[in-house]
């Protein structure tokens, strides 16, 4: 039987490994930390559980919801979502309402994003380059600067002109006004063709003691089918030869040395660090690549206050720039089973960082005694309501998505697919900013390809299903041949273009809209004039019998303007239509007579 | 002869470009329509009372009837600026929506 060593034991690592075992492959789980579970870890706090982050269970890939249903049972639990953006002083409603954030703005500031959203309609900047650009040309500047910049900027540590409009075409739902203004006026969203739509925003699924206890289960499991999960083992060498791995050496947090060989390696170790303990040593090229990836680190400063109910959210957005944690978690609201008192609240303040940032250095007390400041700045809690406190720190939480990452990332993996029994996976296996439910699923291809399959576990697609409010589909989520780098505005191709370009206009559906709308516009002008009454009821309007036979400002009148009004409207626009046609058609003749001279002249 | 030629030739050149329908961008329809209709009305009452005269613009003065408020004055002339923009800007998208709703239902049957 062949047996495969997995580097990381988060949710991709862990799943690799479960997934292998059902396919009866044997597996070593490395984890380098004391607990599993990685970034869907759950820390324990005197009893006080929290999230590193918050980690709602929702996906619209079946095999991962059976997954966790699975693993987890009856201990997985149904939970309402809330969350709201704090933007200087107020709160605004997320994903953003169209009445609730207009509301909040007030008139002017109001009319100042509609004046600004429709400069970026009329004139959208050419270069679509970076996030800002991507962001202000969908929602104008104004929007972009209040709902985007600052969080953005916190979140990521950069300015948004340095981060890649990837992650923006990942992220970030297009705005479409229509949809916006139907969602604003109808309660109910429901899609154009009447089906309502799956309610991802409003609910999701978590597991009663935190994300931790789905992981910690998953390790019991594997344990029982006779796989092992080694704690507190970091990755030092990855020794290889003629394109294969052949085995790990690790260090215990105690020092010893740890040497596990396999027949499969399945990485979920961060691109650079794995690179980085290649030997022999990867090309200088690869290396280069490798340490220009940029991960951003995270820390959680979580504060225990004596009051049973602070804020009904999930969480937080802190926009206002005159703090600088980023997020605001509630883990009572996650589940109730994360406080082991009712009557207290853990709170938890995230806090997005380098690495070489003085407040990453700064001493626990510190940290909590900055996150007591900034809560009661904003107006959440009371200095003296804070009982305890503590920090969590976590490390390249975030692949960053700068403007040279593309580049580094196509050398990488180049060179790791030079290699036949190693395969990355997860979030920072991939460098690809995934939720949980897109790690699990390239883990699962690659668990698959040990057994034979050929997944290509860069092709999980991340564009397509992303957004939440899409309706819950059951295809899978690859796109055959994509690699799931269309995660960009894609470039249309020469053959499109020409499409798009001499697109014939419908005559028939031009007239019938014209129609349509110049009858029902005379009907309503004429029964305007008749509800108004007067002695000599529209003179003037009448003046259009010259052109429509019988039409008078009457009742009859109105029906017989609606009639004619339709039928002219339908010929002006059909015969529009055809004209505009009929021009097209004889420009591309042209075009096309001037391609074949000048063909014939170089011949 | 010469005709039925060029006819062809026009047309093998329109099936070579393909048969794409175009869709209407609903939101530059309504914009366009707005602009022009609020402008239009504008521009034409400012016109008046630049010409002014005894009395001033009889006929436009009608619309009143629809846009309350409206009167060729200046005042008048921002207030029917808004209420055209309004009105046309329904119109454009009533058409943009009435013709992609059209051309899907067409494409689909």
């Amino acid at each position: 039987m062949s047996h495969a060593v997995v580097i990381g034991g988060g949710p991709a690592g862990l799943t690799a490994a479960y997934e292998l075992s059902k396919l009866g492959v044997g597996s070593t789980v490395l984890e380098a930390d004391r607990q599993v579970g990685g970034l869907s870890r759950t820390v324990n706090y005197r009893g006080y559980r929290f999230d590193i982050g918050g980690h709602r269970f929702f996906t619209k890939v079946p095999l991962i919801n059976d997954l966790w249903h699975e693993i987890l049972g009856e201990d997985f639990m149904l939970r309402s979502r809330m969350s709201r953006i704090h933007y200087r002083g107020r709160f605004f409603d997320y994903p953003l309402k169209a009445t609730n954030a207009l509301a909040g703005l007030g008139p002017v500031e109001a009319f100042i994003v509609g004046l600004s959203f429709t400069k970026a309609k009329l004139f959208p900047q050419a270069e679509e380059t970076n996030l800002e650009q991507w962001v202000a040309n969908r929602f104008g500047h104004r929007l972009y600067e209040i709902f985007f910049k600052t969080y953005t900027e916190k979140v990521w540590g950069i300015p948004c002109t340095e981060i890649s409009a990837d992650w923006a075409a990942q992220r970030i739902k297009n705005l479409s006004l229509p949809e916006a203004l139907r969602n604003a006026l109808f309660s109910t969203m429901k899609s154009k063709n009447g089906d309502i739509i799956t309610s991802l925003i409003d609910q999701f699924n978590y597991p009663r003691l935190g994300p931790g206890m789905m992981w910690e289960r998953c390790e019991e499991l594997l344990k029982e089918r006779g796989n092992e999960t080694m704690r507190g083992i970091k990755i030092e060498t990855v020794r290889h030869r003629h394109g294969r791995v052949e085995c790990i050496y690790g260090r215990t947090q105690e020092g010893e040395c740890v040497e596990l060989g396999g027949d499969h390696f399945i990485s979920t170790m961060p691109l650079r660090s794995l690179i980085r303990a290649l030997t022999p040593t990867a090309p200088d090229e690869v290396l280069e690549a490798a340490n220009t990836l940029r991960y951003r680190d995270y820390l959680t400063v979580v504060l225990i206050a004596k009051r049973e109910k602070i804020f009904p959210d999930n969480w937080i957005y802190i926009h206002s720039p005159e703090v600088k944690m980023g997020r605001i978690q509630n883990y009572k609201n996650w589940s109730p089973h994360m406080v082991p008192d009712p009557a207290r609240t853990s709170l938890g303040l995230e806090y997005f960082l380098w690495d070489k940032d003085d407040e990453w250095q700064w001493s626990q007390d510190r940290l909590v005694e900055l996150g007591i400041k900034e809560c009661s700045q904003i107006g959440l809690i009371e200095r003296d309501e804070v009982e305890d406190g503590t920090v969590v720190r976590m490390k390249k939480a975030y692949p960053v998505y700068d403007q040279n990452y593309q580049n580094s990332l196509a050398i990488v993996r180049r060179y790791l697919e030079t290699f036949e029994n190693l395969q990355t996976v997860g979030r920072n296996g991939l460098h690809r900013y995934n939720n949980q439910d897109h790690s699990m699923l390239t883990a699962v291809y690659a668990a698959r390809n040990v057994a034979g399959e050929s997944n290509d576990v860069w092709a999980v697609n991340t564009e397509q299903e992303y957004h939440e409010e899409k309706r819950s589909e059951t295809v899978a989520t690859t796109v055959p041949g994509t690699n799931g780098d269309r995660m960009t505005p894609r470039r249309l191709t020469p053959d499109e273009l020409i499409e798009a370009a001499f697109a014939r206009i419908d005559p028939v559906a031009l007239g019938t809209s014209v129609g349509v709308v110049g009858g029902v516009g005379l009907f309503v002008a004429t029964i305007i004039l008749l509800f108004k009454g007067g002695e000599v009821v529209g003179p003037t309007l009448s003046l259009l019998n010259n052109y429509l036979i019988g039409f008078n400002v009457s009742w009859t009148g109105s029906f017989i303007g609606l009639a004619e009004a339709t039928g002219g409207g339908f010929v002006i626009g059909y015969l529009f239509a055809s004209l505009r046609n009929l021009g097209m058609d004889a420009y591309a003749w042209l075009l096309q007579r001037r391609a074949q001279r000048d063909l014939l002249e170089k011949v | 002869m010469m005709a039925n030629v060029a006819k062809s030739e026009k047309d093998l050149a329109a099936e070579e470009v393909g048969r794409a329908v175009a869709k209407l961008q609903t939101g530059v329809l309504t914009l366009v329509f707005a602009l022009i209709s609020g402008l239009g009305l504008f521009l034409m009452t400012v016109w008046l009372l630049i010409r002014s005269g005894k009395r001033v613009g009889l006929h436009l003065q009608l619309l009143g009837n629809y846009f309350p408020g409206y009167s060729v004055t200046w005042a008048g002339s921002v207030i029917g600026f808004f209420y055209a923009a309004v009105v046309g800007g329904f119109v454009g998208w009533s058409i943009g929506t009435i013709y992609n709703r059209i051309v899907v239902f067409r494409q689909r049957s």
